[in-house]
C-alpha cells in the first residue's frame, strides 16, 4: 500500500479541493452566523438557531433533495444564479462543495459561537476606552480571541466535508472527476463485484486523511488558546 | 473641567449625581455600591445616563437635552480597570502601545520610553498578561491607558485586587505618575488610605447621591458623615494583629507590618485581627529617640512625602515598614525641624483608636 | 473476478463500508415480518401488488427499494431478505454464486424495455439508431443515467449505446445516479435534458416524455428474476412469491408497463 495509483490521486485531490472550498465559503457565513446567535437577541432568535442545527438531524438525502431543488437549473436560486452570474452547481464540483458547506455549517457554527461566547466583553470595552471603534474592536479583539473556535469549527467541517455522501450523491450525482468524491468513490467500489479491495484501500486514506486533519485542529487549537494565555494559564 | 450631572435609574437602583471640579485628583468615595463604578462608567461613555449632561475639558461628551452621545471610543478618556484588562494575546509591549499607535503626533503628550521608565516596566515588554504577577498588571494598565493620551484619566480602584505590599507599590507609582504626568484624575475607592493619600478634592457617594463634596480633609474629617461610610479624620488605619495582652497594666501589643502598638482597652483575644485609626493629629515627629516620655508608642521610620496645605498646616507621610503613617504638623515646625523627604524620624503617636466595624 | 483474500474478509469490509455509508435498507427487519428487497424500478407496480397481499393475508411485509447491486451487497452481507427481485440476471447470478439463492426458487418473472426521455418540455427530435447524435444533442450538459458499472439500468444502457457506438463519445458526459429512480428524478427535474430509463419508469412520471426505445437487440435481454434467499426468516416466502405470479398480480405488472415473463 506504498503509493497511490494515479486514480485515487485524483479521487483524493478532488476530495480536498471541494472540501477546501465547502470551508471557504462557509467561513464568512458561519462567523456571521454565530456572532449574531452569540451577541444579538431578536424574535426569531430560537427559530435561526434551529435552522442552522437542521443538517445535523436531517437525513442527508433530504438536503441533497433540497437543494437540487433550490440550486438546480430550474430551481428559484439556481436558475438566477445562473443567468445573471454564469455559476452552476448541477453535476459539478461547485455543487458538492455546496453540499459539503451546508453539512458542515452547524459543526462550524457551534465551534465559532461557543468561543465567542467564552470572549470576555469587559475586554473589548477596555479596548473601546482605548480609542478602538467597533470594527477595530472586532478585529484586533474579539476575532483573535475567537481563533480557537474559528479554527476548531474549520477542521470540524472540513474533516465532516471530506466525509460527505448523501447529500452529494443525491444533488450532484456521482461523476468521475467532478464529483466523485473519497465516499462516493468508495461506494462506487462496494457496489461492483471485484470492488472491495479498492473500497478498502480508498477507506483507508478517507481514514488517513480525516484523522490527520483533526490532529492538526487539535494542534492549532492547542496553540491558539495557549497564545492568549501565556505561559502559565492561571489567568 | 469635570461637568457632570446626570440621573439613572437600574432597576430599583436610582443616581442622581451633580458636581463639578478642577482639582488634580478628584476621589469618587463611598460604600461599595453607591454608585462610584457606574458614574466612572457613564464618563467615559460605556453606559447612559438617563438625563443629564456631562462635561470633560469645555467638551461635551454627553447632553440628553440636545442628543449629544459621544461615542466611547471617541472621548479620550482614560480607564484604569479594577481587574486591569489587559489583553491577553498581546505582549504587554502591544497592550502599551493600542491606544497611543492612534494618536495623531502632534496630540501624544506623553512618550513610550517616558512610560515604561516610569512606571518600571523595561523587563516586562515582551511577556505576556498571563505571565504577569497583579501588582505588573496594574502598572502596565495604569500606562496603557496613559499611553492612550487621554485628557482625563479615570481609576476604577486599581488596588481592590492587590495585597498589603503591592497597593502601596502601585500607590506610590500612582503620586508619581500625578507629579510627572498632569494630566486630571478621578480615582474611585472605597479605601479611606487611597483616598487621604492621592486626592485633593473628594465626591462622596452614599446610595446613588452626592453626600458630601470638598477638599479632602473637610470632607474626610467630618463626623456627621460617619455613617456614610468609613469615615474618620485624615490620618491611618492600619491592620493589626493582637500579639500579647498585659492583664495587670491592660495593655495590648498589637503587631503590624512594620512594627507594633501599645493600646489600652483592647477587648480581643491574641491572635485575633484588630483595625485601628491614628488620627494625623494625633502624630508628632521628633528627629531623636524621645527620652523620658510618657509616649508609649514611639516608631522610627523614614519620611517619604511632605504636603504643605493651606493655614500653615503640613501633612507629613511617614514609612514604618510598610505602612505608611500620617502626621500633621505646623509649618513652622517642618521648617525648624528642617524636615525633609527621606529624613530619618521618630513618630510619636499619642491616640489610637479601635474600628469597632 | 473475486478478491484474492478470504470471502470473510471482504464480506467483513463490504458489511462495515455498507453500514458505514447508510445505504439505503433494512438494517434490522421485524423476525417475522416478510423482507422483499426490489429493484428501484418496481415500485410503482409492487406497491400496488403488495398492499393487495397485506390486504388479503393480514401479514405485515417491509420493502426496500433500491439499485439491484446495492440489495444484492447488502443481502451478501447478511441482510435478512427474504425474496430479491432483481434488474438483471448478473445479480442473482452473484447471489447464487454465493449460496445465498434458496434452490428451486429461482424463476424469472418480469421482462421491460430501456428508453431515451427527455424532460415533457422538451422539443428534441432524435432517432435512435446506430451512431445517432446524441453527443451534439446534449451540448456541454449531461445524459443521466444509473450508474452504468452496477446498476442493470445503467448496464443495460451503456451495452445499447456501445452497441450503437455511441458510448465513446458520451461517456464522461454521464450523470451517474445511485439508481434508475434518482436519473428518472434529475431528467424530470429539468437537470438533465436526456436520460435512460425503463419504459415503465418513463409511465410512472408525467414529468417525462419518450424520445425513442432502444432496439431490443442493442443489449442483452432485460429480464427480472426472482427467487427466496437463505437469509430470509419468514414461513411466508413460498406463499408471496406464488403470489407474485398470480394473474392478478401479472395484470398489475402489465398496467404498469412491465411485460410477465
Amino acid at each position: 500500500m506504498a503509493g497511490l495509483t494515479a486514480e485515487e490521486w485524483e479521487v483524493l485531490r478532488l476530495s480536498i479541493k471541494v472540501a477546501l472550498w465547502s470551508v471557504a465559503g462557509s467561513l464568512p457565513f458561519a462567523l456571521a452566523a454565530a456572532y449574531v446567535l452569540a451577541r444579538a437577541s431578536f424574535p426569531g432568535k430560537s427559530l435561526f438557531d434551529a435552522a442552522v442545527h437542521l443538517p445535523l438531524v436531517l437525513p442527508p438525502v433530504v438536503i441533497g433533495y433540497f437543494l437540487l431543488l433550490l440550486l438546480g437549473r430550474r430551481g428559484p436560486i439556481g436558475s438566477l444564479l445562473d443567468e445573471y452570474l454564469g455559476v452552476t452547481f448541477a453535476f459539478r464540483w461547485t455543487g458538492a462543495a455546496v453540499a459539503c458547506a451546508v453539512m458542515g455549517f452547524p459543526l462550524m457554527v457551534r465551534a465559532i459561537r461557543l468561543s465567542l461566547e467564552a470572549v470576555d466583553e469587559k475586554l473589548e470595552a477596555a479596548a473601546r476606552t482605548l480609542g478602538a471603534g467597533r470594527w477595530r474592536v472586532l478585529a484586533t479583539v474579539t476575532l483573535p480571541l475567537t481563533l480557537p473556535g474559528i479554527i476548531t469549527g474549520t477542521l470540524l467541517s472540513f474533516a465532516r466535508s471530506l466525509g460527505e455522501f448523501g447529500a452529494t450523491i443525491t444533488f450532484v450525482s456521482n461523476i468521475p472527476g467532478e464529483t466523485r468524491t473519497l465516499p462516493l468513490a468508495i461506494y462506487t467500489y462496494t457496489q461492483v463485484p471485484d470492488g472491495d479491495p479498492h473500497a478498502m484501500r480508498l477507506s483507508l486514506i478517507a481514514i488517513a486523511v480525516s484523522l490527520a486533519a483533526l490532529l492538526v485542529s487539535e494542534v492549532m487549537a492547542r496553540r491558539a488558546t495557549s497564545a492568549t494565555k501565556g505561559r502559565d494559564a492561571a489567568y | 473641567m469635570l461637568r457632570i450631572d446626570v440621573e439613572r435609574r437600574v432597576g430599583s437602583f436610582a443616581m442622581r449625581v451633580a458636581f463639578e471640579t478642577d482639582a488634580q485628583v478628584t476621589a469618587l468615595f463611598g460604600r461599595s455600591g453607591a454608585g462610584k463604578t457606574s458614574l466612572v462608567n457613564m464618563i467615559a461613555g460605556l453606559t447612559q445616563p438617563d438625563r443629564g449632561r456631562i462635561e470633560v475639558d469645555g467638551q461635551v461628551l454627553f447632553d440628553a437635552a440636545t442628543g449629544i452621545n459621544v461615542p466611547a471610543e471617541l472621548r479620550r478618556v482614560g480607564y484604569v480597570f479594577q481587574e486591569g484588562r489587559l489583553f491577553p494575546h498581546y505582549t504587554v509591549r502591544r497592550n502599551l502601545l493600542y491606544g497611543h499607535e492612534r494618536i495623531p503626533e502632534g496630540e501624544r503628550y506623553v512618550r513610550f520610553d517616558q512610560i515604561v521608565q516610569l512606571l518600571g516596566l523595561d523587563d516586562l515588554l515582551g511577556r505576556r498578561p498571563g505571565d504577569l504577577s497583579g501588582g505588573e498588571k496594574q502598572r502596565v494598565a495604569i500606562g496603557r491607558a496613559l499611553l492612550a493620551c487621554p485628557k482625563i484619566l479615570l481609576l476604577d480602584e486599581p488596588l481592590a485586587s492587590l495585597d498589603g505590599h503591592r497597593k502601596n507599590e502601585i500607590l506610590q507609582y500612582i503620586e508619581l505618575m500625578r507629579e510627572e504626568v498632569r494630566i486630571p484624575m478621578v480615582y474611585v475607592s472605597h479605601a479611606v488610605e487611597e483616598v487621604v493619600r492621592l486626592a485633593d478634592w473628594v465626591v462622596l457617594l452614599s446610595a446613588g447621591s452626592v453626600a458630601a463634596f470638598g477638599e479632602v480633609e473637610d470632607v474626610m474629617g467630618r463626623p456627621d458623615l460617619a455613617a456614610a461610610g468609613a469615615m474618620f479624620e485624615g490620618g491611618t488605619v492600619i491592620d493589626t494583629r493582637v500579639t500579647a495582652q498585659d492583664m495587670d497594666d491592660e495593655l495590648a501589643t498589637l503587631a503590624f507590618d512594620g512594627g507594633t502598638l501599645t493600646v489600652t482597652n483592647v477587648d480581643a483575644l491574641i491572635g485575633e485581627p484588630v483595625r485601628v485609626r491614628i488620627r494625623a493629629r494625633d502624630v508628632s515627629i521628633a528627629l531623636d529617640a524621645p527620652q523620658r516620655v510618657s509616649i508609649q508608642n514611639v516608631l522610627k521610620g523614614r519620611i517619604t512625602g511632605l504636603d504643605i496645605g493651606r493655614s500653615g498646616i503640613v501633612n507629613v507621610s511617614i514609612a514604618i515598614g510598610a505602612t505608611s503613617l500620617r502626621s500633621r504638623i505646623t509649618r513652622r515646625a517642618l521648617q525648624q525641624l528642617r524636615l525633609g523627604v527621606g529624613l530619618e524620624v521618630y513618630a510619636m503617636i499619642k491616640a489610637v483608636s479601635l474600628d469597632r466595624s | 473476478m473475486l478478491a484474492t483474500r478470504s470471502s470473510t474478509g471482504s464480506r467483513v469490509a463490504a458489511a462495515v463500508l455498507v453500514a458505514a455509508l447508510g445505504v439505503a435498507g433494512p438494517t434490522a427487519a421485524q423476525a417475522q415480518n416478510l423482507t422483499i428487497f426490489a429493484a428501484a424500478s418496481l415500485k410503482n407496480a409492487l406497491d400496488e401488488i403488495d398492499a393487495r397481499y397485506q390486504k388479503r393475508s393480514g401479514e405485515k411485509t417491509a420493502i426496500s427499494y433500491a439499485a439491484s447491486s446495492a440489495l444484492a451487497k447488502q443481502a451478501e452481507s447478511g441482510a435478512p431478505a427474504d425474496i430479491f427481485i432483481s434488474a438483471d440476471l448478473d445479480w442473482m447470478d452473484y447471489l447464487e454464486k454465493r449460496q445465498l439463492v434458496r434452490p428451486g426458487t429461482r424463476s424469472n418473472l418480469l421482462r421491460n424495455e430501456i428508453v431515451l426521455v427527455a424532460p415533457a418540455d422538451s422539443k428534441a427530435a432524435l432517432v435512435i439508431g446506430p451512431g445517432f447524435p446524441l453527443a451534439a444533442a446534449l451540448g456541454n450538459q449531461r445524459l443521466a443515467m444509473a450508474d452504468p458499472d452496477s446498476v442493470p439500468a445503467g448496464k443495460y444502457g451503456k451495452a445499447a449505446l456501445e452497441h450503437l457506438g455511441v458510448w465513446p463519445s458520451i461517456s464522461d458526459k454521464v450523470a451517474r445516479a445511485e439508481n434508475v429512480r434518482a436519473a428518472l428524478n434529475f431528467v424530470s427535474r429539468g437537470e438533465a435534458p436526456f436520460g435512460v430509463v425503463y419504459r415503465t419508469d418513463a409511465a410512472a412520471d408525467k414529468k417525462v416524455r419518450i424520445i425513442g426505445a432502444f432496439p431490443a437487440n442493442s443489449h442483452p435481454e432485460i429480464i427480472y428474476p426472482v427467487a427466496q434467499l437463505t437469509g430470509g426468516k419468514s414461513p411466508s416466502a413460498e406463499r408471496y412469491l406464488a403470489f407474485l405470479k398470480s394473474p392478478e398480480s401479472s395484470d398489475i405488472f402489465r398496467k404498469h408497463g412491465f411485460v410477465p415473463y
